[in-house]
């Protein structure tokens, strides 16, 4: 018995492979201490298995423990938090191998192999990943056969077998994703991540965005109902900043809004629709981008006061909305007193030298069309230089990039321009979201990465609204036109720290063509597979099934259950008995069945005559009955049978009724 | 009945001498009426020989025995030509292969060229000594004993060579219960060189051999042969399936343990009780399997169902 009950050979190298198939996704993530945590316990582990080494002792293995939990503290600061308890849970993991003596402790670490595949996808959702997890699975699982198949040697035939089962599982698993009901968590995980995620976050300080620039992460996906716009009008706003202080630009909150003015007010729509998707990847923020003036008929997405679309609860995972734009909308031809005054304000005292060049300009300027003109002249004009590499600003930032340093990026031109016209009198705020975007010609999305991502102004106007300004553009055309690669051609600086990026490598034909191919089949995934949620399941439910109510939505679980389930039994049945059983036999098995029932189970491979011994040991008084069907059987099998099938079976019948009558009587 | 009696009473008259071991006398017994040849598989001294001079006792048989050594060569058994200078003729002095039932002890320690001349000996039931062809007695019946292949300064009999003999035994140790028993007759008078009475005559031997090729088996029963068969074939702790000789052997010891225990057709128990002593030696387990021959039978015997396939 001991024999059986260890892991054998071949199940435990599938095991270590499953376990490093587990792993590697995580490599990239984990303090590589876990790394040599792993290899030391497989280690171990092998040597266990040669019989070299023992398992570690009671006391070992809780310094073990408190080891990897003081060695995470120290990785992360923290026990808490999506990527320590992870990175504990893998380190569990790994020790658990030196637990791994008996069948048992196998099944444990393999089934906690499932979940821990799908820890992955808490840090990513990719179409890779989850291609390289249905491995995983796969080798998890021929661990799991070869862990009943019980052979030493290593060879193929549990991978095989595998791969067999979790092809016949398929159907179902369609069935599950389609058809199961998504339920909410109950309760979650802080999936915050320690490490932030990139993204636009709510306040801007010079050089936020410069550091986005360097992230080729994308941000979200557009796909248009009809023709793309031109690039250089893709503006995608997601912030709307107000508030200057302490050099960081900043959006109002909800409650800093004055109870009157927290409502987006009515807007009489203009020109031309534009109708669009966005399928925005996770930002754990609750903005929205779109192109203005934006309207969304989707529910859980909200409209800001200062037109920017929001949701009420943080995006933790990826969303997908539809929206409708109109770009030739004016937006709000009357400023509010508190809307002005809020648009107007400058901290005191800060940068007094753009403050002065301001006021000078204005008086110089006919009016504030003018006004802003003068700047963006200025802007065009002096010798300023659009770089990711600007300079570091001193106290008064404003006054050293517009008068010293002369060189930055997108936001160090916005919150110029902003702070200048407020100086100057014209209310002004900052906007930051993404510009433009990759258009893919495979399936007509525009992909808006990180690097695309921009500050713009917006100015109000008499008699037009706010109107859009792009300071930015006046510096550097082509970073509108064409996009940031193009704009900064010059300085190299372009995805500098990422030399495997493909999207350095557009210039390479096949390579670009390989990855717009993927970023296509990426979008179709991201929003058929993992945009899957219950609302689009409810709505394709609805659609071809009609009204749904709980009953029906049973019923067609079971039922597309059942449709699945009865072809593969039934295959597997008819793989299971090529020849049917005859009538004899099937009566003398049910009249096993009836011995079972009364505790007497005929053992596989018992012969008749043997099992009848035993039986009659067992149920003394139901003796004579026993050995009649037996010897009834007996005969008509093996003796060339003297009487024809129906009498015998009628006489089985009858006797074997008597089992069980003896044996209640007694 | 009468049949079932009679092998009771040698079973009984042999048991005198080899205490506790009825289901190996059985088996033997088998075997000779089945026309096959018996190997012995066991340590020394664990009553290889004293099985073999009981069963010639009881079925009254000529008994011989040769001690293989390796310097043994053909001639010591089959026999050999010597020239008669009196009339001038070469006379055959036959070898002690001419007898009916030889024990041919410690086969495994000489060498293969003599192993050969007896195992083809054994097959033909005659033999050729100098281009003359001589048969033997019959019935022949051939009980090789061999020391297990681990111990030392032998010549392990290969597989083909193991396939010529029906059954291979091992005698085991005795139960402690029959050794007290043992232990307790020795030295009492007359037991040591006590001759054990025939008890089957060579005209119900022919009876019995006859009544076996009488015994019907049925195509349920040759279902589960085949099914047994094909288990050895495809299953992957067997590295060598059993051969069409192996699944013949098979059934007719069947049908002789089915005459033997009086009946006219062939059940399964039958073919489970000589499986393992028929087939143990044919196979050859797979790497992967961790027990002997035995626990290979065993579990086939599990895994293969009677009435289901």
């Amino acid at each position: 018995m001991k024999e059986i009950e260890q892991v054998p050979r071949s199940a435990l190298i599938w095991i270590l492979l499953g376990m490093a198939a587990l792993l590697a996704p995580h490599a990239g993530r984990l303090p590589v201490w876990v790394l040599a945590v792993y290899g030391a316990c497989a280690f171990w582990r092998l040597q266990i298995f040669r019989g070299r080494w023992r398992y570690p002792g009671r006391l070992v293995k809780f310094g073990l423990i408190g080891l990897a939990c003081t060695g995470i503290w120290f990785s992360y600061g923290s026990l808490l938090g999506l990527e320590p308890t992870v990175a504990l849970l893998l380190t569990a993991y790994a020790m658990k191998l030196l637990e791994l003596a008996r069948r048992q402790d196998a099944y444990v670490l393999l089934f906690l192999g499932y979940f821990i595949c799908i820890t992955e996808f808490l840090f990513t959702q990719d179409l890779l990943i989850v291609l390289y997890s249905l491995i995983t699975v796969w080798l998890v699982t021929t661990a799991l056969v070869a862990l009943h198949q019980g052979q030493q040697r290593f060879g193929t035939t549990s991978l095989r077998q595998a791969g067999v089962m979790l092809a016949q599982a398929f159907p179902l698993m369609l069935v599950l994703f389609f058809l199961f009901p998504r339920i909410g968590p109950l309760w979650t995980v802080p999936v915050k991540s320690h490490a932030a995620r990139t993204g636009v976050s709510d306040f801007m300080r010079p050089g936020d965005i410069s550091n986005l620039s360097k992230s080729d992460e994308v941000a979200f996906r557009v796909s248009f109902e009809g023709d793309i716009p031109a690039r250089s009008s893709l503006y995608w706003r997601g912030l709307v900043m107000s508030r200057l202080q302490e050099g960081a630009w900043s959006s109002l909150g909800y409650y800093e809004v004055p109870p009157a003015e927290r409502r987006a007010p009515e807007v009489a729509t203009a020109g031309d629709a534009i109708d669009y998707s966005v399928l925005m990847m996770p930002t754990q923020q609750r903005w929205l981008y779109s192109l203005r003036y934006a309207e969304s008929s989707q529910g859980g997405v909200m409209e800001a006061p200062d037109f920017r679309l929001f949701r009420p609860v943080e995006i933790e995972e990826q969303y997908r909305y539809e929206v409708r734009s109109w770009p030739a909308t004016t937006l709000q031809p009357a400023l509010s007193e508190w809307r002005r005054e809020t648009e107007l304000r400058l901290p005191e005292g800060d940068n007094p030298r753009t403050v002065a060049l301001a006021r000078s300009l204005r008086e110089a300027a006919a009016s504030d069309e003018a006004f802003v003109d003068t700047v963006l002249a200025r802007f065009t004009n002096e010798p300023y230089v659009y770089t990711l590499q600007p300079p570091l600003l001193g106290e008064n930032p404003t006054d050293g990039f517009l008068f010293d340093t002369r060189r930055g990026f997108c936001e160090h031109y916005a919150a110029a321009f902003v702070t200048l016209m407020r100086a100057g009198g014209v209310p002004a705020r900052v906007v930051a979201g993404y510009q433009g975007g990759e258009v893919n010609p495979v399936n007509r999305t525009v992909i808006v990465h990180q690097f695309d991502a921009h500050a713009w102004a917006e100015v109000w106007l008499e008699g037009e609204g706010w109107r859009r300004v792009d300071p930015t553009a006046a510096v550097s055309p082509l970073r509108v036109e064409q996009g940031l690669e193009q704009a900064l051609a010059g300085e190299g600086s372009f995805l500098a720290d990422s030399p495997l990026s493909p999207l350095r490598y557009r210039g390479i034909n096949w390579i670009n063509s390989m990855r717009l191919q993927y970023d296509a089949l990426t979008y179709r995934w991201q929003s058929w597979v993992v945009g899957f949620n219950s609302e689009n399941q409810f709505s394709i439910l609805q659609e071809y099934l009609g009204e749904l109510n709980g009953r029906k939505f049973v019923t067609i679980l079971l039922g597309s259950w059942v449709l699945v389930l009865v072809p593969v039994g039934f295959w597997l049945l008819r793989r299971r008995s090529p020849a049917a059983l005859d009538a004899i036999s099937r009566e003398y098995l049910a009249f096993c069945q009836r011995l079972a029932r009364l505790g007497v189970e005929r053992a596989p491979g018992e012969p008749p005559g043997a099992f009848a011994e035993r039986a009659v040991v067992a149920l003394p008084q139901s003796a004579s009955a026993v050995r009649e069907v037996t010897a009834l059987y007996e005969r008509a099998r093996y003796a060339g049978g003297d009487s024809t099938p129906a009498d015998t079976l009628r006489s089985m019948r009858r006797a074997a009724r008597g089992v069980g009558r003896q044996n209640r009587l007694g | 009945m009468q049949i079932q009696g009679l092998i009771d009473t040698a079973v009984a008259e042999v048991g005198q001498v080899l205490l506790g071991k009825e289901a190996q006398i059985r088996l033997a017994l088998c075997c000779l009426f089945a026309r096959g040849h018996l190997l012995i598989e066991d340590l020394p001294g664990m009553g290889k020989t004293t099985l073999s001079h009981a069963l010639a006792d009881v079925l009254g048989l000529s008994y011989k025995r040769v001690q293989f050594t390796s310097d043994l060569l053909p001639a010591d058994i089959l026999g050999v030509s010597i020239y008669n200078r009196s009339d001038a003729t070469f006379t055959f002095h036959p070898g002690p292969i001419f007898t009916q039932l030889l024990l041919a002890d410690e086969i495994n320690r000489t060498t293969p060229r003599t192993q050969s001349a007896l195992l083809e000996a054994m097959a033909e039931g005659q033999v050729t000594v100098e281009g003359e062809t001589r048969t033997l007695p019959d019935p022949f019946f051939v009980i090789a004993t061999q020391n297990p292949i681990h111990q030392s300064g032998t010549y392990p009999l290969p597989e083909s060579q193991l396939d010529r003999f029906l059954m291979r035994l091992d005698l085991g140790y005795p139960h402690p219960k029959a050794e007290r028993e043992m232990f307790e007759r020795q030295g009492l008078p007359g037991t040591e060189t006590r001759r054990l009475e025939q008890r089957i005559r060579e005209d119900q031997l022919a009876q019995i051999r006859e009544a076996v090729a009488g015994v019907h088996a049925s195509d349920s029963l040759l279902d589960y042969l085949q099914r047994l068969v094909a288990y050895t074939r495809e299953a992957p702790e067997f590295a060598v399936g059993l051969s069409p000789r192996g699944a013949l052997a098979l059934l007719d010891c069947a049908r002789t343990w089915a005459v033997m225990h009086n009946r006219g057709h062939v059940v399964p128990e039958d073919l489970q009780m000589v499986l393992p002593a028929v087939v143990a030696h044919r196979l050859v387990p797979s790497g992967d399997f961790a027990g002997d021959g035995m626990a290979l039978v065993m579990q086939m015997q599990r895994r293969v169902d009677v009435i289901r396939s």
